[in-house]
């Protein structure tokens, strides 16, 4: 009896594939030319300025990488009113949350900010991974976006030229200050452990580290742990030669830095704790005698008092500041391009790539402009002036006090 | 599709039957007969049968494209799809099967990098789809085979746990351990495999948005027809009495073990299947893509569907997206805040059996609010008046009923707890005494949302999932669309 | 970075004694802090076949307590009381604490569903732990917040100079056994004694192990189930709030996330060591965490993990009821 069922079934099945592939062929075969149409369209469709023109800002406001998600908006947020109140054309932001480390989502904002045709530019994606990801939908879009906190140094090889800008060093850039200033004095540093948290933040600033190091001819150790599972660190810190002069640390938790500090120090070993711009968090992290690279801010710059006195809520939220500096260099693009009535994205890009910001009024502290060509660790889309990386030291009773 | 009713709706005989007592019989077929909205659903499941309902849901998808732009093509169309597939995957070894796979993402990121190092830049190698998805299939279901044979010795619970650790091991691997071979990292450690060709057969490709839809729902209306014809197969009811109760299965010859194997592979190979697409549709992959959220998001499609059941899973996944995606940060939080007020509203419908009692809740609890704001506003002005975060047009209505404090920051916190223990009450209480204090507790409610949770809604969003976990298996736990279970222990 | 296989041995060289005995001293502090909350997995597992997810949150909230009640008199590094009795005061309102925290779960999310299918129970108990993390998120924020334990009582924290509890107690081979490692150890093996008698020679105790036998035969005998579950959800929670104390005396930073893998290092423990025998989960939780150590110190922080898992994997194949666990046999 049962047998005889399976004949015609599997012949229904086979029938049912069949039909199934050719009518994906043909969907496909028919779909097949719409994507080049499409980017020239949105490349060169002008919309009317009017009174006010949206600006599409990606930030992980939700997600493990939430508080610093937030802060970005804050400053976001901060810019847009700021700039609404002194211009005539008004910018309104429009919020995608990426939800790093889920790039998934990042694709998705990236694709509704490119379909949303309102939009002329975008500040972010935050991480580098969700850099890399939405490059596809923006380029198809047409869209440039500016990013305030990704960092990797291939995101300036080349590939993205003219679509794709930010507005803090690179990697390498960051790399090559520590490495400089550990080997200079005090502490010329011969033994040295990197140690890398398992995110691509750490891993990429890791590396380069290393290398510049080993090329120096100092003895480096390499090590990786998790800093956001890992709780206890002390086994970490058994694998530490008593002798090393510096363990070069470039998390993004500065409370488990602090942690990790400790148990250095409980286990009997002196090496001093050096540090990137993720301990950059004088609340958090404060173990005395420590350094930490910071990039470049005016830290006297009175909008960022205004901004501490307003939505920073008295912390200044440092690491959200370069969005805002995105924001700005967004809005005067798109400014310069409605100055006609209408603007078009590819007018909107062209304008950021050719962003000129004064010394004084750019709150970096430095003149902004952007690299157009290959110039190692400078890439297309690298703010052009050399950015000199701030070197901070903790003092005993907890302050980041400027050294280098 | 694919959902057993349990109770077969027998039809109304047309004489009188030897040995029947009409009048009882009678009376058994009123009592039998499903009810309000269930017995609609279960009465016109006889209708559309499973392949009516496919092909409702095949042609309504495929009009999509023309309804919606690309961006809400790739959130609604592509990510529903997505989970329908990691849905039907999971609910073969999960639904149909009764076993509990805690690390199913890691077959799914197995497929997804194991194609990106075939087709990528990584290596050089730039393989055919029509070669590598095949190949990746294979062996994800292989992959799953082989984690299903320690599970004939390990009972229930020790497979959660062990199925948990592999999904960890695997995000560990791929992101932390990266282990140099033929030169480069295998995986690409934090970063990641990137520029990940394109689907590509017999010269077409599927690289626009529209396309690899397409691919996607193909894809989903062949798994589901496959599925359903296990389902309804022998071995479908085999895997059926292996779910119910193991040891009876195999005490009348089932073979459990091998069945066991056959849903760990089916489920995985599905999943492999899945990582190869999603591969392509951000043309790079990172350990992030796989990791515990996304497993909580695929079990939430599954158990809100109801295990076992193929059109569950379809629900489900439009269920979870769509309210994702309406529950966004970026979206004006009126949105959420609509959805929550009605949530209150469906709470009190719920607990209050007859229609005039609800209206009277809700003018009690308006009525209430109403009062409160008086009276607060008159002794304590600083305690209310505060701001509406993004009420939009609603915002008037609600600062003239909501008490929000100003200058008063822990106040939100305060209330949350004191919601918390005020449900715990409410549970406690008889039922003819709860229409008291329902207004009370639906005020409360309404105050924690506008002083503490519209503050962080992503927060609320997962206080408020996991609370529904709880209410749905206290209430429901079969899901939608599921099928009552009972354990026999 | 790639393959360590070679260098393990060249590793396990290097750090010599020193590092043995140093990555042992750690394996100890860490694993009776697993021992705790293994404990409390394995006795509502033998009392309800419950796989109690919301567990580690409990432990959490423990070290959230904790912390609050050191804020509440000062914080670190000069609090207004002397530090033993502030100890003593944390440890005791945090179990308390974490005790009421967890009859309160019992009661209203696990007692409505006492008898439905294992799946149902489970995905409850994953909802109680969203829901717990999250209400401490909303309530708390995601900053860390930390014990800064360090410096506790310390005479001149402005020079890193550690507190009492971070003193060394005594050397071997180089290495420092500090106080604060000892109290964890004494104190988590005084609690399990005091567990131990609990169950062997008090009433209640012979109530546990009879409601774990068999609910139906144990109601019919005259003992209150519903309260016995209760006692054993109190004395479960209140181990799991000492490990939490523990954790931030010892570690310092807290978070709303804290709660998830240390409750699956738990449970794992409690599986290892014979799911519902209480001298396994003390073994298994001392042995998963002197495999964490010796494998982070060992194989380094990209392969520890993975062996980690592979270990105890390997354990639960070879014997599914765990080291001293008894044969299970399954009722038809």
């Amino acid at each position: 009896m049962q047998r005889r069922g399976h004949g015609p079934r599997i012949s229904a099945a086979l029938g049912a594939l069949l039909v199934a592939l050719l009518a994906l062929a043909a969907a496909l075969g028919a779909t097949a030319n719409q994507s080049a149409a499409a980017t020239a369209a949105a490349d060169s469709t002008a919309i009317t300025c009017g009174n006010r023109v949206s600006i599409g800002f990606a930030a992980p406001v939700t997600g493990p990488a939430g508080p610093l998600g937030q802060q970005m908006a804050r400053w976001g947020r901060f810019a847009e009113t700021r700039w609404n109140r002194t211009h005539r054309l008004d910018i309104r932001l429009v919020l995608g949350d990426t939800q790093l480390p889920d790039t998934a989502q990042a694709v998705r904002v990236a694709e509704n900010l490119a379909s949303n045709e309102q939009v002329l530019a975008v500040v972010g994606p935050a991480g580098s991974q969700e850099v890399q990801v939405s490059t596809a939908p923006f380029r198809r879009g047409g869209v440039a976006n500016i990013s305030g906190t990704a960092t990797a140094t291939t995101l300036t090889a080349g590939s993205r030229r003219g679509f794709f800008f930010r507005t803090v060093p690179n990697d390498a850039q960051q790399a090559a200050r520590a490495v400089a200033y550990m080997r200079g004095a005090p502490l010329r540093a011969r033994r040295v452990v990197v140690i890398d948290a398992q995110n691509s933040y750490s891993t990429g600033l890791a590396d380069a580290v290393q290398r510049l190091l080993r090329r120096a001819g100092a003895r480096v150790q390499r090590q990786s742990v998790n800093e956001s599972t890992v709780t206890d660190f002390s086994s970490v810190v058994a694998r530490i030669p008593n002798d090393t002069q510096v363990v070069y640390i470039p998390w993004q938790l500065a409370a488990k830095a602090q942690q990790f500090g400790e148990q250095l120090r409980a286990s009997g070993r002196n090496a001093t704790l050096f540090g990137g711009d993720g301990l950059y968090s004088p609340e958090d992290f404060k173990l005395p005698g420590s350094y930490v690279t910071a990039f470049p801010v005016a830290l006297g710059h009175p909008t960022i008092r205004a901004y501490q006195r307003g939505p920073g809520r008295g912390s200044s939220d440092l690491f959200g500041l370069p969005s805002f500096v995105a924001v700005e260099i967004a809005a005067r693009a798109v400014e310069r391009a409605c100055a006609n009535g209408e603007a078009t994205r590819a007018e909107v890009r062209g304008f950021i790539n050719r962003t000129v910001i004064p010394r004084a009024q750019s709150l970096l502290g430095f003149r902004i402009s952007f690299q157009q060509t290959v110039r190692p660790p400078l890439g297309p889309g690298d703010m052009r002036t050399p950015a000199q990386y701030i070197v901070y030291r903790i003092s005993p009773n907890g302050q980041f006090v400027k050294v280098g | 599709m694919g959902s057993e009713s349990d109770r077969p709706v027998l039809p109304e005989p047309d004489g009188p039957q030897v040995g029947v007592d009409e009048w009882v019989a009678s009376a058994e077929r009123l009592r039998d007969r499903p009810t309000g909205a269930a017995g609609v659903l279960r009465r016109a499941e006889q209708v559309v049968t499973p392949p009516i309902q496919l092909a409702i849901f095949a042609g309504l998808a495929a009009l999509v494209p023309f309804w919606l732009g690309t961006g809400d093509l790739f959130t609604y169309g592509i990510f529903v799809l997505l989970y329908v597939l990691l849905g039907l995957g999971l609910n073969t070894i999960v639904g149909f099967a009764g076993l509990l796979d805690l690390g199913y993402v890691a077959f799914f990121g197995f497929g997804a990098y194991m194609y990106a190092i075939l087709s990528s830049d990584h290596y050089g190698i730039h393989w055919p789809a029509i070669v590598t998805v095949p190949l990746v299939v294979v062996t994800t279901a292989s992959l799953g085979l082989l984690l299903g044979i320690p599970s004939r010795r390990l009972l229930g619970d020790y497979l959660a746990i062990v199925t948990l650790f592999f999904g960890q091991a695997f995000v560990v691997f791929v992101n932390a351990t990266n282990p140099v071979v033929a030169g480069t990292g295998l995986t690409g450690g934090p970063n990641g495999i990137a520029d990940i060709d394109p689907l590509r057969f017999f010269g077409l490709e599927a690289s626009t948005r529209t396309q690899q839809y397409y691919v996607l729902l193909v894809s989903a209306v062949l798994i589901l027809t496959g599925l359903h014809f296990l389902s309804e197969s022998r071995t479908g009811r085999a895997l059926r009495s292996l779910r119910e109760d193991p040891l009876a299965a195999g005490a009348i010859g089932i073979p459990v073990n091998r069945l066991k194997l056959l849903a760990f592979s089916i489920g995985a190979g599905i999943a492999g299947f899945t990582g190869c697409i999603f591969g392509t549709l951000l043309t790079a992959v990172t350990a992030g893509n796989f990791d515990i959220p996304i497993l909580i998001t695929i079990y939430a499609v599954v158990i809100l569907g109801g295990f076992g059941s193929l059109s569950g899973v379809v629900l489900g996944s439009l269920v979870i997206t769509v309210s994702f995606q309406f529950l966004a940060p970026e979206n004006p939080q009126n949105n959420a805040r609509v959805l929550f007020y009605t949530l209150i509203g469906i709470v009190i419908v719920l607990l209050v059996r007859s229609w005039w009692r609800v209206a009277l809740v809700l003018a009690a609890t308006v009525a209430l609010g109403l009062v409160v704001q008086t009276i607060v506003e008159a002794v304590a002005p600083s305690w209310t008046g505060g701001p509406v975060v993004e009420g939009g047009r609603l915002g008037d209505v609600i600062e003239g009923w909501v008490v929000i404090p100003e200058g008063h920051p822990d106040f939100g916190s305060v209330a949350y707890v004191a919601l918390v223990v005020a449900v715990l009450a409410l549970t406690q209480l008889r039922r003819s005494r709860r229409i008291f204090a329902l207004p009370a507790v639906a005020y409360l409610a309404a105050v924690v949302w506008e002083t503490s949770f519209v503050l962080q809604p992503a927060v609320a969003r997962w206080i408020l999932f996991g609370a529904l976990l709880v209410v749905l298996m206290n209430v429901r736990p079969q899901g939608l669309l599921g099928t009552p279970r009972v354990e026999i222990v | 970075m790639g393959l360590p296989l070679f260098s393990v041995f060249d590793t396990v060289r290097e750090l010599g004694w020193t590092g043995a005995v140093e990555l042992f001293r750690n394996g100890l502090a860490l694993g009776s802090l697993y021992a705790l909350i293994a404990l409390g997995y394995t006795m509502v597992y033998g009392i309800l076949k419950l796989l109690n997810f919301a567990h580690g949150d409990v432990y959490m909230v423990g070290a959230f307590i904790g912390f609050g009640v050191l804020n509440a008199f000062g914080g670190s590094p000069a609090p207004t009381i002397a530090i033993l009795p502030l100890i003593v005061l944390m440890f005791v309102v945090a179990m308390l604490g974490a005790g009421v925290l967890g009859v309160v779960i019992e009661r209203f999310a696990y007692r409505p569903l006492r008898g439905s299918p294992r799946l149902t129970l489970l995905i409850t108990a994953l909802g109680v732990s969203f829901f717990l993390q999250n209400s401490m998120l909303l309530l708390f924020g995601a900053q860390f917040r930390s014990y800064q334990s360090f410096q506790l009582g310390s005479d001149n924290p402005a020079a890193f100079e550690p507190g009492p509890l971070f003193e060394p107690v005594f050397t071997i081979a180089g290495v420092n056994f500090q106080r604060i490692q000892l109290v964890v150890l004494a104190t988590s093996i005084a609690l399990m004694v005091a567990l131990t008698l609990l169950v062997a020679k008090t009433t209640l105790g012979k109530a546990i192990r009879a409601t774990a036998f068999d609910h139906e035969a144990a109601a019919m005998m005259g003992i209150d189930v519903n309260r016995v579950i209760a006692a054993t959800f109190f004395i479960g929670s209140v181990l799991a709030g000492a490990a939490g104390v523990m954790f931030g005396l010892m570690f310092s930073q807290i978070n709303h996330f804290m709660g998830f893998y240390a409750g699956l290092k738990g449970f794992t423990a409690a599986v290892v060591g014979g799911i519902g025998s209480i001298p396994g989960a003390m073994l298994g939780g001392l042995l998963v965490g002197l495999v964490e150590s010796y494998a982070q110190g060992y194989l380094g922080g990209q392969w520890s993990d993975i062996a980690v898992f592979a270990i105890l994997i390997i354990v639960l194949l070879v014997r599914p009821t765990g080291l001293l666990g008894a044969r299970a046999i399954q009722k038809v």
